[in-house]
């Protein structure tokens, strides 16, 4: 009997079906070596997944390293994996009870490992999960159990899509068990383009039922603005660093006031690295959406080791390039629509004369867009355009509405539905199309949102958000005017599409989903912190049947609701509630001297 | 044998004027422990307090780390907390003497013993203060005019009365580095303390003042050394100091400023002859090791309150205090305008025996001793005030026993 077999006959007693496949299996994924300290070792694509040296020595650093963040009770679930060492290692460095799980994204992979590598004393205890990433996915997620994830990585990188389908589904599956609220502390820029983002966010959050404190920079707008009647560039500048700096110091005096789970800023957010890293060391949580073009602004390189997560609107280049840069944890994270102030619209006849049109456009004048928006005049529809930013507007003048004045929200809103057809062009300051658009602007999802047709140039990432029976779609400048007269002379098919387009925001788009999605992802990254209070570990009634080692915490907890959060604070001001004649025990007078430096805050600034 | 503690959380300063209050119950219950909780960096000094059985260690930094990774569900951070504290007990105290009025202290007693004395002894979350703590209080808040130094208010606290000898601290034998033994050792030498730092920025005195009082020194003491003492956070204004004497005077000072432990500090005050410097840590250890002080007080300094400890000390008090101090108009501390001019050569005429020359911005104040403790002068006889401690003290000490009484009392019935 080879060792294959060998190994095939411990998977038998536990797992049969897995046990059969791997005999139906051939390997050949990697290319098995002999490492100088001679045991095997594997390549794949001339590049080793395991040490040449010593895959024994190396895959213990790796289970050590891994120790340090794991908590009791937790599921690890070990992602990649190579010849097993690292799994073989982190099973005998983990205490008995705690459950690990090995994700197999490729049999012959797992055939390859088995061949060359004994399950002897250790297979048994480790459980496997197979199939494709949903079945994965359900057999991980099957019991109510913290997970968390643990990346091998040098393996990982072999089916590195299969991994990143099973994480995200993991992720969405864990979104549905959400029960738990945080407090989150959603900081906002001063001003721009994020800052209606950051009340979208809040208002998505509370929807969720989070308790969110917004640190509502924009107060401080006109007093930053007037700074720009400083002429000397070099004393403007200095000023305004350092009025944005005194903002990040009152998002701190927030912050040590009522500390919150996580701080979610939005781009623009005067958060300095100073203020970041005081943030971690008070161990909070701190989280950017990054809602900007990452090429176009590159203050993110800065910044990308204060956050701990990042989240941005564009895919590949722009993930990679901030893991590049130093980001530990980067994920794709789309703009979307509030559909409670985006939604269709009963337009006065006042409203309608003044701001409906046949084709509309609504933006700032970057370049490609003065380029482009003239070979709309002189059709037979009449055209609007709105928006600032057009000074020497050209032939376009005499469309400008309101001569170019900033357009407000519920304006824009009304434009949308006034308008039979809305054009939006994406941002470019180069002439015609960008031809390395990625990234979906916010007014896909708002027009969507409104019911309102749209013709949009084309994005790499638009297809996976929307289809093209949503929207018209065009690849050159060329294509645009004719795109719209199709449309005018399509009015079913067009009201049609954008209901499809409205629906689709509805269920898959809106800033609610991406909050889901964004702590979900935070919670899947932390499970003993955010995950755990997500999955509604810290109710009452999670607490109470979790309080074995400290009986006298019992009763108190017993005087919440059940599906209340309890925090240390909660806890502390119920004993406190007892009133000055009360006789205390040890326990509550542990947990009112852990409260009272829970409040220290002479640190903080 | 019964084990009492005493606790003081707060800093050096307070540390130090705790030991009267320390020797003083060691004299009333000879026959008892008495342990000492402090904070963790003070416990090497702590342990030099003579008499004092344990000396406890309460470590602030360890409170925080548990307190922030605190979660109701993890019974085992509790259980942290309560090894944290196991491991300092040493059995059951029959009463904590808590002379800090802040909730960590007040809980801190109550874990510690299941009877507490001083700020507490109401009960863990009554707010009630036992007579000499709302006392302290009332001075420390309102700057009432009071004549009862703090070291003896503490003892009031504690329920006994001054000790009838003022308490000095031995630094054990320590190791230093030897071109400081040599310095120390050399009894030729007068050597002066000077203190450069200060906890509060407030009561920092300018690098350029420390200066003139060097130069005098050397000008007028022809034996004298400036030993420069202060902790490492000091040790560029240290340096800053050295660079601006010239030769002349740098072979006059000696820079000890970051280079010793608290105990080394202690064994270098024993063989000090004078300590200058405003009211801080430093310069009550120097007078605790026997070094004559000669006190810089201004900012919220007072004298009475905070003077050096024992007899034989001056202090220049800054006018700008005592002007609110004897207005009683502020309703918070007050902090008055930084002193323009420093009493330089004054404390160098004290130094050399020799009558200081007055001062308009600064008044002198000489220390003296009785049965109701420290009190301070400004001139030949002590004023009423000083006269009244007599009657402070018994009618505080009267609501004192009566408040015990009416305690026992509600306790018996309780049970």
């Amino acid at each position: 009997m080879n060792l294959l077999q060998r190994n095939v006959g411990i998977l038998q007693q536990h797992d049969p079906a897995l046990a059969a496949k791997v005999l139906e299996s051939s390997g050949g994924t990697l290319s098995i070596q002999t490492a100088k300290s001679g045991v095997p070792t594997a390549m794949v694509n001339g590049r080793f997944i395991h040490s040449a040296y010593d895959p024994v020595f190396e895959a213990e650093r790796w289970a050590e390293h891994q120790l340090k963040d794991c908590q009791e009770g937790e599921m690890l679930v070990v992602l990649g994996l190579g010849l097993l060492y690292h799994v073989e290692a982190l099973r005998a460095i983990m205490p008995e009870e705690t459950v690990i799980t090995v994700v197999i994204p490729d049999l012959a992979e797992l055939v390859d490992g088995l061949s060359v590598r004994s399950l002897e004393g250790w297979g048994k205890r480790v459980r496997w999960v197979w199939g494709n990433p949903e079945q994965m996915v359900l057999q991980v997620a099957q019991k109510a159990q913290r997970i968390r994830l643990l990346t091998y990585e040098p393996a990982l990188s072999l089916h590195s899509e299969a991994y990143a389908s099973f994480r995200s589904q993991l992720r969405d599956q864990l979104a549905k068990w959400t029960s738990g609220t945080l407090h989150i502390m959603v900081v906002g820029p001063i001003y721009g383009g994020s800052l209606p983002i950051a009340g979208y966010v809040v208002r998505a959050l509370e929807s969720l039922g989070h308790r969110v404190s917004w640190v509502d920079h924009s107060l401080h707008a006109p007093g930053y603005l007037h700074l720009n009647t400083i002429g000397n560039d070099r004393l403007r500048m200095t000023v305004q660093q350092r009025f944005s700096d005194t903002l990040g110091v009152i998002s701190l005096a927030h912050l040590a006031e009522d500390p919150p789970d996580i701080v979610l800023a939005m781009s623009q957010a005067p958060l300095s690295m100073a203020v970041l890293e005081q943030m971690r060391r008070k161990k909070v949580l701190t989280v950017m959406w990054f809602v900007e073009n990452f090429r176009h602004l590159t203050y993110w390189q800065q910044m990308i080791e204060g956050y701990d997560f990042w989240f941005v609107m564009q895919q590949a280049a722009c993930v990679e390039a901030f893991k590049q840069a130093g980001a530990s944890e980067v994920s794709y994270l789309p703009l979307a629509a509030d559909p409670t102030i985006h939604q269709p619209i009963a337009l006065t006849p006042q409203e309608q004369e003044e701001l409906g049109a046949d084709v509309s456009f609504l933006g700032a004048g970057y370049r490609n867009r003065r380029e482009i928006l003239p070979t709309l005049l002189g059709h037979e529809w009449t055209f609007k355009l709105w928006g600032n930013e057009w000074e020497q507007a050209g032939v376009l003048q005499p469309v400008l509405q309101r001569n170019g004045a900033r357009i407000d929200t519920s304006t824009s809103v009304k434009i949308f539905n006034a308008t039979t057809v809305n054009v939006n062009l994406h941002s470019y300051t180069g002439p015609g199309l960008d031809p390395d658009g990625d990234s979906v602007n916010p007014r896909t999802f708002e027009l969507a949102s409104c019911g309102a047709f749209q013709v949009i140039d084309h994005r790499t990432l638009l297809p996976a958000l929307f289809d093209e029976s949503m929207m018209g779609v065009i690849r050159t400048p060329e294509a645009l005017a004719p795109a719209i007269r199709n449309a005018l002379h399509e009015p079913e098919q067009r009201r049609d599409m954008a209901e499809r387009s409205r629906k689709h925001v509805s269920l898959f788009h809106t800033y609610v989903h991406r909050m889901q999605m964004l702590l979900s992802t935070v919670g899947l990254a932390s499970p003993d912190r955010i995950g755990a209070i997500l999955q509604g570990e810290r109710h009452a009634e999670s607490l109470l049947a979790r309080t074995g080692d400290c009986p006298g915490l019992r009763p108190l907890l017993q005087t919440f609701p059940s599906t209340e959060r309890v925090e240390l604070v909660d806890v502390a001001k119920k004993i406190r509630q007892k009133g000055p004649e009360a006789t205390l025990s040890r326990e509550e007078l542990l947990i009112l001297m852990m409260d009272e430096y829970r409040q220290e805050t002479r640190d903080f600034l | 044998m019964d084990y009492r503690l005493v606790i003081q959380l707060a800093r050096l300063g307070d540390l130090l004027q705790t030991l009267p209050a320390v020797t003083a119950l060691q004299a009333d219950r000879p026959d008892d422990q008495i342990d000492l909780l402090c904070a963790a960096p003070l416990v090497p000094l702590g342990k030099i307090f003579p008499g004092v059985g344990q000396v406890l260690p309460w470590d602030g930094e360890a409170w925080n780390q548990m307190a922030q990774c605190w979660s109701p569900e993890r019974g085992h951070a509790l259980s942290e907390a309560t090894e944290h504290l196991r491991a300092l007990e040493r059995g059951s105290y029959v009463v904590a003497y808590n002379l800090n009025n802040h909730p960590r202290s007040v809980l801190a007693a109550h874990l510690l013993s299941g009877r507490v004395v001083g700020a507490g002894a109401q009960g863990p979350l009554n707010p009630t203060l036992p007579p000499w703590v709302d006392y302290l209080r009332h001075v420390a808040g309102d700057r009432e005019p009071n004549r009862i130094h703090l070291a003896d208010a503490f003892c009031g606290v504690c329920g006994v009365n001054p000790p009838p000898v003022v308490p000095t601290l031995k630094g054990h034998d320590v190791e230093l580095a030897p071109d400081l033994v040599q310095v120390l050792n050399d009894s030729s030498l007068i050597k002066i303390g000077i203190v450069l730092g200060a906890g509060d920025p407030d009561r920092r005195v300018p690098l350029a003042a420390w200066r003139e009082v060097i130069e005098s020194c050397t000008d007028h003491l022809p034996n004298s050394l400036c030993l420069l003492i202060g902790g490492a956070g000091e040790r560029e204004a240290g340096l800053a100091l050295e660079d601006q004497l010239s030769p002349h005077y740098l072979s006059r000072v000696f820079n000890c400023v970051g280079r010793t432990s608290l105990p080394q500090l202690a064994h270098m005050f024993n063989r000090c002859q004078w300590v200058v410097g405003s009211d801080t840590g430093p310069l009550h250890l120097g007078v605790a090791c026997g070094a004559r002080a000669i006190g810089w007080y201004f900012s919220r300094a007072r004298v009475h309150e905070t003077g050096p400890y024992g007899e034989g000390h001056f202090v220049w008090q800054h006018s700008g205090n005592m002007h609110s101090e004897e207005k009683r108009i502020s309703l918070s501390p007050p902090r008055s305008e930084p002193p323009r001019i420093w009493p330089v050569m004054e404390t160098i005429d004290l130094m050399r025996n020799h009558h200081p020359a007055g001062s308009t911005d600064w008044a002198l104040w000489t220390s003296h001793r009785d049965d109701w403790g420290m009190f301070y002068t400004n001139g030949v006889k002590p004023d009423n005030k000083v006269l009244q401690r007599k009657e402070v003290w018994e009618q505080l000490s009267r609501l004192s026993l009566q408040r015990q009484k009416y305690s026992r009392t509600n306790a018996v019935m309780g049970s």
